[in-house]
């Protein structure tokens, strides 16, 4: 069992967030929208995906629904809650205050 | 976590719980369904189906292992878990019942024993007291040379509550005593137990009366004036039925009218291990009760009949305590010489007065030692079986091991197959703790022979139930931890590769030879003590008492149960006896204020021998002493050895004489005669009496070995009250209608206490009583036995059964079965020998301690050595040596093709 080291974990949080913020959708078409959204850089593995979502419904951030798709197929269709989107705006504002903070010492001239 | 957080958190988790088999399903469809777009990917992208399928399986890393992952995520594993693990022990348990139940009775004897003599233990010395905050409750004692635990007379108690500042409060009792009851006028008193209290006795032990109200103060401050009594609640129950109208009702107490004001609660059966008093009266009407007529009881210092007890103030500290008694002992040495020389006082806790007062305690703990012994043989037992479970489930924890359980899993697992054993050991257990208890209680007639109301304070009550359950939980670590985590320590490779393969690694025996060392260490020193303690028994029984028991009606009087005088009681037991003598069918009478090997204590006489020079420490020695009329030497059959017996010309106006046995004589005069000889009483100016006879050394107070002993005639030192002793030709009960006809001429409401035949008293005191604890001994031993017998036997069969194909080939090429027998049994008898050894140590320490403790046999008794040992060796060997011959008519060609 590999337990994902907290830095990844902490971003797939947020980007799992941010996408459902959108639009509800089920494990399959969030790893697509993943993929595509970033170009093919993010691929999320179902090794991490399924226990991440698992979790934000644990901790109740998202919720969870029984569905039909549109080839009428069932899937479990997640959603973000209230609590959720407060969650996503701190982690966002957090997001924003490393990645800022990051860049300002990478961009430092050499002197 | 934000309290909105919780509200939906919670039923989730719940949801996780309870709905599993819904929640797995959906993780599985989740999953499906992800793979199947997975696989319509990878058709999409060129792939064939089945290529397709290969590589979203390989991508995917298992879907079991990824529903691990996500169960693990909702927190509440180790529950689930150990539902898991519990189904499947019980699955497990239940394909071996033989074992499973032989398992259960093993542990569940061991336990029950356990927590049976804990209950003894518990109830002798560490039960609290039955009052609030019982923790600062002392006892006070007054100490001499000779004795640590002496009583206070009345004006020492006023003078320690009065002078003392450690203390919330000082209470005094008496011991509880024989009082004649009479609920009506009229009616012929009969015998209950009443205990005489201070007026604050109540009220500083914190005792909350359930009916009416404790003595007060004042009420126990003028001798005689307050006739008041509380009630205990069982004599309550019995006597009035529980009725609430008691109150205020007049009761008569040896004779005196007495207001009920209380009584106490069902929470206060009394601060006496033993007795359970059916009333308290306040010490100010000891005149009532008043057990020697000879002494002032609320003048004499010297008068201690009073037990004193009192709450520390908060904040003092039990040395603070000591060092102020000290100091005041001190004082009343100075202040009164003669009552107190030499005499300091302490106080003790709960547990040391417990301790130090007597030594019944001392068996309890021997008990609790040997009831250990046998759960730690039933443990090792267990632990064996559940090693050679392991062991044949190698191939299964192996498969498991290798598919991924962490190691600490895995003994989770077989933990808990120990757990539920040692639960359903530790349930049955309880029951047969409880029946040990009960049938302990059931022989309280045989251990007190008395009227008074005597318990055995031995309960199964929730202090002894808490330690059936730590018990368990112990037993099952015991057994259960060594075989998990031997077994998970497994050598992958040898384990899958063929089912029976026991390699025999040194250290993988070295657990079991371990276990089969201690079960029958554990199960020689359990035969050592029950022997020991038989032969310690039998050892003074045979040794006779020097006195004759046969043939003898002894009934017991207390005239001041009808509020006789001194002078009406002398002339009652004058007339009795002259008048029994005449009786047709009486060969002899005696009278004597104590039995021999009878329950009560014995008075003491405090003296100076003629010629001695008292050290400045002490004023005199101490002797106990008997009353007794002319006719007891005769009547007993005891031989005078010098001298002469009492006379009816001893009277209150000749000189005073006294008779002492030899020990006595020859403790004070090795060299010369002892009759002559005087006694001085109470100091070497006291009251001169002569010696005039030296009686033979008899059995006075126990069994065991001799004591200085003095006898006084009843002319010469009234008492009160006095045991008739009556010799006959036949049958001694067939005197009992003379004797009433006889008494009812004296006096119709005379009671007559405790008839019965002499011998019946004897039998009682020195077997049936002893025989109640080489019982309990003795099933413990063989307890101890049988499950080492067990144990050694199942070791054995089981070695055989894994060896049994080497054991044919060894036979296929050509091996006698002698070979086999030495091959099998030798190592069988190795570890039997080492197990001898250890055993004979633990039990040569153990007689050492019982020796200490207990009774004395002197040394070591080579007899139970001899007789054990060899009874052990026999009983083990032949244990082994079953499976063994077996092993021996192992057919080769079946052993081989045994998988």
């Amino acid at each position: 069992m590999s337990k994902p080291n907290d830095l990844v974990q902490g971003t797939l949080d947020l980007l799992l967030l941010k996408i459902l913020a959108l639009e509800p959708l089920h494990g399959w078409a969030i790893s697509l929208r993943l993929k595509s959204i970033s170009g093919d850089v993010l691929q999320v593995s179902e090794g991490s995906l399924y226990p991440a979502l698992h979790k934000l419904e644990q901790e109740g951030w998202i919720t969870a629904e029984w569905k039909q798709t549109e080839n009428n197929r069932r899937a479990k269709f997640y959603s973000l809650t209230y609590l959720g989107k407060k969650q996503l705006e701190s982690e966002a504002a957090n997001w924003q205050r490393l990645s800022s903070a990051i860049s300002r010492v990478i961009r430092l001239e050499e002197a | 976590m934000r309290p909105q957080h919780w509200l939906y958190t919670i039923p989730l988790r719940l949801r996780s719980l309870f709905r599993r088999r819904n929640v797995e399903q959906e993780l599985s469809e989740e999953l499906q369904f992800h793979l199947e777009h997975k696989i319509e990917e990878g058709t999409a992208r060129g792939l064939s189906p089945e290529e397709a399928r290969y590589a979203a399986l390989r991508s995917m890393g298992g879907l079991e292992q990824r529903k691990e992952e996500i169960r693990d995520m909702r927190h509440i594993r180790w529950l689930t878990d150990f539902f898991d693990d519990a189904r499947f022990a019980l699955r497990s348990l239940r394909r071996t019942p033989g074992l499973t139940v032989f398992v259960v009775i093993t542990l569940a004897l061991g336990i029950g024993m356990t927590s049976a003599t804990f209950s003894m233990v518990d109830g002798l010395i560490f039960r609290p007291y039955p009052v609030p905050h019982p923790g600062n409750v002392v006892s006070l004692v007054s100490t001499t040379h000779d004795s640590p635990f002496d009583r206070f007379s009345y004006r020492e108690y006023l003078d320690i509550r009065d002078k003392t500042n450690s203390y919330a409060g000082v209470v005094a009792n008496a011991g509880m005593e024989a009082v004649g009851f009479s609920a009506e006028p009229g009616t012929t008193p009969r015998i209950k137990g009443g205990m005489m209290v201070s007026g604050n006795y109540f009220q500083v032990l914190g005792v909350e009366p359930r009916l009416g109200r404790g003595f007060r103060e004042d009420e126990d401050q003028v001798p005689g004036r307050n006739p008041v009594v509380v009630l205990g609640p069982d004599f309550w129950r019995h006597e009035f039925a529980g009725d609430e109208s008691v109150l205020s009702k007049t009761i008569l107490l040896n004779g005196t009218k007495f207001t009920v004001i209380g009584v106490a609660p069902d929470s206060f059966p009394g601060m006496l291990t033993f007795g359970h008093p059916d009333f308290y009266m306040p010490l100010a009407m000891a005149r009532v009760f008043s057990t020697n007529i000879q002494m002032n009881f609320f003048e004499d210092r010297d008068d201690r009949e009073l037990r004193v007890m009192a709450r520390l103030k908060p904040g003092v500290t039990l040395e603070q305590a000591r060092n102020e008694l000290a100091v005041l002992a001190k004082n009343f040495e100075r202040e009164y010489p003669n009552a107190n020389r030499s005499r300091s006082a302490a106080v003790y806790t709960q547990f040391q007065a417990r301790t130090i007062e007597d030594d019944n305690w001392k068996f309890g703990v021997i008990f609790v030692i040997l009831a250990l012994a046998v759960l730690l043989v039933a443990c090792t037992n267990v632990a064996g079986l559940l090693l050679s479970r392991a062991r044949s489930r190698a191939r299964e924890i192996a498969v498991r091991l290798a598919l991924g359980a962490g190691r600490t899993r895995l003994i989770r697992l077989l933990l808990t197959e120990s757990m539920i054993l040692a639960t359903l050991g530790g349930l049955a257990g309880i029951a047969i703790g409880y029946g040990i208890i009960e049938w302990f209680r059931s022989k309280d007639s045989i251990v007190f022979l008395t009227e008074l109301p005597m318990a055995v304070p031995f309960h199964m009550d929730k202090r002894v139930l808490l330690s059936c359950v730590a018990l368990s939980v112990l037993s099952a670590l015991l057994c259960g931890l060594a075989p998990a985590l031997q077994s998970t320590r497994v050598d992958l490779v040898n384990a899958l590769k063929s089912a029976d393969v026991d390699v025999p690694g040194r250290k993988r025996l070295l657990g079991r030879n371990v276990l089969v060392v201690a079960q029958v260490s554990m199960s020689l020193m359990l035969l050592t003590a029950s022997f020991l303690m038989a032969r310690g028994f039998q050892h003074s029984l045979m040794e006779g008492t020097g006195f004759r028991k046969d043939h003898l009606l002894m009934t017991s009087f207390d005239p001041r149960l009808i509020q006789y005088n001194a002078a009406q009681t002398q002339q009652f037991y004058k007339l009795l006896a002259e008048r029994m003598r005449e009786t047709p069918g009486v060969q002899s009478e005696a009278l004597t204020q104590n039995v021999p090997l009878g329950n009560d204590d014995f008075d003491g006489v405090a003296f100076v021998p003629d010629g001695f020079q008292m050290p400045p420490d002490r004023a005199n020695f101490n002797s106990t002493m008997d009353t007794i009329d002319e006719g007891y030497f005769a009547t007993m059959g005891i031989p005078i050895l010098r001298g002469r017996a009492f006379l009816s010309s001893d009277t209150a106006d000749s000189p005073r004489v006294a008779i002492v046995n030899e020990h006595f004589a020859k403790h004070y005069w090795p060299a010369g005669d002892a009759v002559g000889k005087h006694i001085h009483l109470d100091s070497s100016a006291g009251t001169p009496v002569e010696i005039v006879g030296v009686s033979q050394t008899i059995k006075n107070q126990n069994m065991e070995s001799p004591t200085d002993f003095v006898y006084m005639p009843l002319a010469q030192h009234p008492v009160a009250r006095m045991a008739l002793m009556l010799r006959s030709g036949g049958d001694p009960l067939q005197l009992v209608q003379p004797v009433k006809d006889v008494v009812r001429t004296l006096d119709l409401n005379l009671p007559m206490l405790q008839t019965r035949s002499y011998e019946d008293l004897f039998l009682n005191q020195a077997v049936r009583g002893p025989l109640i604890a080489i019982d309990l001994v003795g099933s413990m031993g063989l307890a101890g036995l049988l499950l080492a017998v067990a144990g050694l036997y199942g070791l054995m069969a089981y070695n055989v059964s894994r060896r049994t194909r080497e054991i044919g080939i060894r036979i296929a090429l050509g091996a006698a079965s002698s070979n086999v027998l030495r091959l099998v049994l030798g190592k069988g008898l190795v570890l039997v020998g080492i197990g001898t050894v250890v055993g004979l140590a633990m039990g040569f320490a153990l007689e050492q301690l019982m020796n200490s403790m207990l009774f004395d046999s002197g040394g070591v008794d080579i007899l139970a050595y001899a007789v054990v040992v060899p009874t052990m060796f026999l009983v083990t060997m032949l244990a082994a040596y079953i499976p063994a011959r077996r092993a021996t008519k192992i057919a080769p060609t079946q052993a081989l093709r045994y998988e």
